[in-house]
């Protein structure tokens, strides 16, 4: 009985040693990047920096674990990341996607922002909030140019992490986004968080 | 508030003793015909010997739940006259806190009780014989809709009026112990109409309805409607329909349910070789769709992206896309799903603006079950994919219980060559939206023809493989299996093939692909590059195309003795590669003497590029002092490429690359 109550040690200690990751993902540099994409497209009146405090819950963006590596014991250390983190935006597929957006923001969206008709979500994209505030004929227009909108933007988060060779790393530059999206609004724009629409 | 307000006040009026020479009545709270009046005050002088009196009506409060919102403060005032038959007439304005000032002008009879009300042009006249009590006819000229509103909103809630006129007759029969039966004729003008959820807009409606409504006091109601529509935008939750001047009509028939719901028993709408519809439907109490089945039949599919599909096209990212032929469908919706489609086609077209997909003479029965099993056989006459041009194609086609599949391997002449559809599966219903698997053959393909489609080199040779599995879901396309290239006398392996978005927003290819014993002189001839003598081997790890331009792939490229192969390099290939290698010559040969010699033995070539963020890290054969050893040379004059360069300018490299096969290259000897 002694002898079985110490597998489940032994266990626990195996699964810590496979799943030692050491990866890091570039918190800092994605959300420095996520800055200077974003205040591009938007453009740069009154700058408003990215929050620092990443929230409770995950721990911020790193996915480094300290765990106990039982194999160091062996003498076998794990392997530290293997490249210096750094996030790349500027290959020529996402600068041509981040111009397409900044003209697109600046013909179509950004009266819809200041109407209130748009809004971002915290998901990294952009919905029609109030379809009232829009004309008839604007609503297609809009509706179309939302939908490419969000087509570039789902492009643009899956390129930044394919291109830094982590496509896991999608989710993160995803959220790195939105919350760069919402600190970057502009005062009186609306932006959705946890389902509640608040404005800025 | 016109209708039945007036017949209230006109009620108040009859009941009133018309000897008194001032007389004022108060009355608490009067309930009258459906409506509740409060704080009532009628008060009626007449001078003695006057020819006329002054009549004044007010109520602190009439609440008509049947017509909408309360109305407070409502005041009239009208001299009152009689002509001594009988007779009598008022006219004076009529006013409501908060409302614009109205006219009311109401004349009572022993033959007829009439009342007009008016405000600008707008005018609703109200007349009741007295042989015909029943029958109450209401006559409406440049009448905003708006007044309607408050009766809109009983049948749909969410829905608010703007602007709008109509102009028109309506009948109302009141038979006792009857259903209240409404019928009319209108012709409607600039109407605007929005939901609070935006989910329906009208604007600038123009067009006529005629209409029979029927409504009994406890049980369901029933309407019949018909009219045209001639001018003015409709949006439909994504469908947007701009009338422009073509008319189109329609006709429906609802029957409210128990429950709340409707019925729709019939619906229809003619619009000209465009659309024709007809069908039933059903709705929830909440307005949304129960099931639906419909009969369309487009003779002319040119003119639906534009008048019907754009907000949809919109959407997927296809605004612009063409249509052309004819089709004919039969629907069934029910559960929010689509249960059962049966479309024919009819030489249809089709065609993206940009560029990305054509397809010509598509025809055929296209059959879809959510349940159950159905056949179809679909083909087309030709298209084309990325500028690659295909040809006709039958495709027997199956449909079990929400899958589309491929009864029997169909093949598609394409490039010379033929591709072989092995099987084929869409689900256009999965949890992440549409999957598709499919199987292919690649026989024989020109890969001239490739290469001059998609702006390639003039490369010669043929294109083979089998792709067992290919998946698509999520906006990615995996391959199993392989392509193999059979180009230059060699072989290119193609492996590890997948795609994301590969129509959406920078579509990406990556693949692994490997070189095996490629004549070099035709692929240095290809590509104007000098020439070499030799065969090329290597691999091409990681290969990803964004945009079908190259970002990132790791390269190693080199010669490999054959025998009966002579290894030379020609002069100009020396001075490209330098060129472009940023590599000067060094060993037996002084750079000066290249130009002496038209060619050179060698005894291996070898170069790597690994390509990430836009800067190639070059490598060669070993290392050579500060640089590395590109072209080991043989025999004499022994040549000796050496590159120092090692991080290099992707772009700057593509540059120098196309402009070393376009001949403007000036030799850089050191």
């Amino acid at each position: 009985m002694r002898r079985l109550l110490g597998i489940p040690v032994l266990l626990a200690l195996a699964l810590c040693a496979c799943v030692t990751i050491n990866v890091y993902f570039p918190a800092a540099e994605a959300r420095e990047a996520a800055r200077e994409f974003v205040e591009k497209v938007i453009g740069e009146e009154g700058d408003a920096p990215a929050p620092e405090a990443p929230p409770p819950g995950d721990g911020g963006m790193a996915v480094h674990r300290l765990r106990f590596d039982p194999f160091v014991l062996l003498g076998i250390g794990s392997a530290q990341a293997q490249d210096t983190p750094d996030i790349t935006i500027r290959t020529p597929a996402i600068q041509a996607i981040q111009a397409r957006m900044e003209s697109r923001f600046n013909s179509v969206l950004r009266p819809h922002f200041d109407s209130g008709a748009l809004g971002f979500v915290d998901d990294g994209t952009i919905v029609v909030r109030d379809a009232s505030k829009l004309a008839i004929k604007d609503r297609v227009a809009v509706n179309a140019a939302v939908a490419d909108d969000n087509r570039d933007r789902n492009a643009v988060y899956r390129e930044i992490a394919v291109a830094n060779g982590h496509p896991e790393w999608e989710p993160q530059i995803r959220q790195v986004f939105a919350r760069q999206w919402i600190a970057s609004a502009r005062p009186g724009w609306w932006y959705r968080q946890g389902g509640a629409w608040k404005q800025k | 508030m016109p209708a039945r307000i007036l017949t209230l006040l006109l009620l108040a009026l009859c009941a009133w003793p018309a000897q008194a020479r001032t007389a004022t009545a108060r009355i608490g709270s009067l309930e009258v015909a459906g409506a509740e009046l409060d704080g009532v005050v009628v008060r009626l002088s007449w001078p003695a010997g006057a020819a006329h009196g002054e009549l004044s009506i007010q109520a602190a409060r009439i609440a008509a739940p049947a017509l909408g919102p309360e109305y407070r403060q409502v005041r009239w005032r009208c001299p009152l006259s009689h002509d001594g038959a009988g007779a009598w007439h008022c006219a004076g304005p009529l006013q409501g806190r908060g409302g614009a000032r109205m006219h009311l002008a109401v004349d009572l009879s022993s033959v007829c009780t009439g009342a007009r009300l008016s405000q600008g042009n707008a005018r609703l006249q109200l007349r009741r014989e007295a042989v015909a009590p029943d029958v109450t006819r209401l006559d409406l000229v440049r009448v905003p809709l708006l007044w309607a509103q408050a009766l809109l909103q009983r049948a749909w809630t969410q829905a608010s009026v703007g602007d709008g006129v109509a102009d028109g007759t309506i009948v109302v029969h009141t038979p006792p112990r009857q259903p209240l039966h409404v019928e009319g004729r209108l012709d409607v003008d600039g109407l605007a109409l929005d939901t609070t959820d935006a989910a329906v807009a009208v604007a600038g409606l123009d067009g006529a309805i005629g209409f029979d409504w029927l409504q009994p006091d406890t049980g369901p109601a029933r309407i019949v409607a018909s009219g045209e529509v001639r001018d003015g935008e409709v949006l439909v939750g994504n469908t947007y329909v701009a009338i422009a001047g073509r008319p189109a009509g329609f006709a429906l028939e609802a029957r409210q349910q128990a429950d709340g719901g409707w019925r729709l028993p019939r619906l229809a709408l003619r619009d000209g070789d465009a659309l024709q519809v007809e069908g039933d439907a059903s709705f929830a109490a909440d307005a949304s769709l129960r099931a639906l089945s419909l009969q369309a039949r487009s003779a002319r599919l040119a003119a639906l992206p534009e008048r019907y599909l754009s907000g949809w096209l919109g959407l997927a990212g296809l605004s612009g896309l063409e249509l052309d032929g004819a089709a004919d469908a039969t629907l069934q919706v029910s559960g929010g799903m689509l249960q059962a489609l049966d479309a024919r086609l009819h030489d249809v077209s089709m065609r993206d603006p940009r560029d990305r997909l054509r397809i010509e003479g598509l025809a055929g029965e296209l059959r879809h079950r959510a349940r159950g099993a159905a056949q179809g056989r679909l083909s087309w006459r030709e298209g084309a994919l990325y500028g690659l041009a295909f040809g006709a194609i039958e495709l027997p086609l199956a449909s079990r219980d929400g899958v589309l599949r491929l009864r029997a391997p169909a093949s598609l002449p394409m490039l010379g060559g033929e591709l072989r559809l092995l099987d084929f599966a869409l689900d256009p219903g999965g949890a992440e939206g549409l999957r598709l698997g499919f199987g292919l053959e690649l026989d024989g393909l020109d890969v001239g023809q490739l290469s001059a489609a998609l702006g390639w080199p003039a490369f010669r040779g043929s294109l083979d493989g089998r792709i067992p599995q290919a998946r698509y879901a999520s906006q990615r396309l995996d391959f199993d299996g392989g392509l193999s290239m059979r180009v230059f006398d060699g072989r290119v392996d193609v492996s590890a093939l997948s795609m994301e978005r590969p129509f959406g927003v920078a579509p990406t290819l990556s693949a692994d692909l490997s070189l095996h014993g490629l004549d070099l002189e035709g692929l240095t001839g290809a590509f104007d590059f000098g020439s070499i003598t030799g065969r090329l081997h290597g691999r091409i790890d990681g290969l990803r195309l964004v945009d079908w331009t190259a970002t990132a792939f790791d390269a190693w490229l080199h010669t490999e003795p054959a025998p009966g192969v002579r290894q030379r390099i020609s002069q100009r290939a020396v001075q490209d590669i330098s060129s472009v290698g940023d590599a000067s010559f060094v060993g037996s040969l002084q750079g000066r003497l290249v130009a002496l010699f038209d060619d050179f033995g060698y005894r291996r070539i070898g170069i790597g590029c690994r390509l990430a963020n836009e800067v190639c890290r070059m490598s060669g054969l070993h290392s050579a002092g500060a640089g590395f050893t590109i072209v080991e040379g043989s025999g004499v004059p022994r040549l000796q490429v050496v590159g120092f360069n090692r991080n290099v300018d992707w772009p700057t490299l593509v540059e120098r690359l196309a402009a070393a096969a376009a001949g403007d290259v000036a030799p850089v000897v050191d």
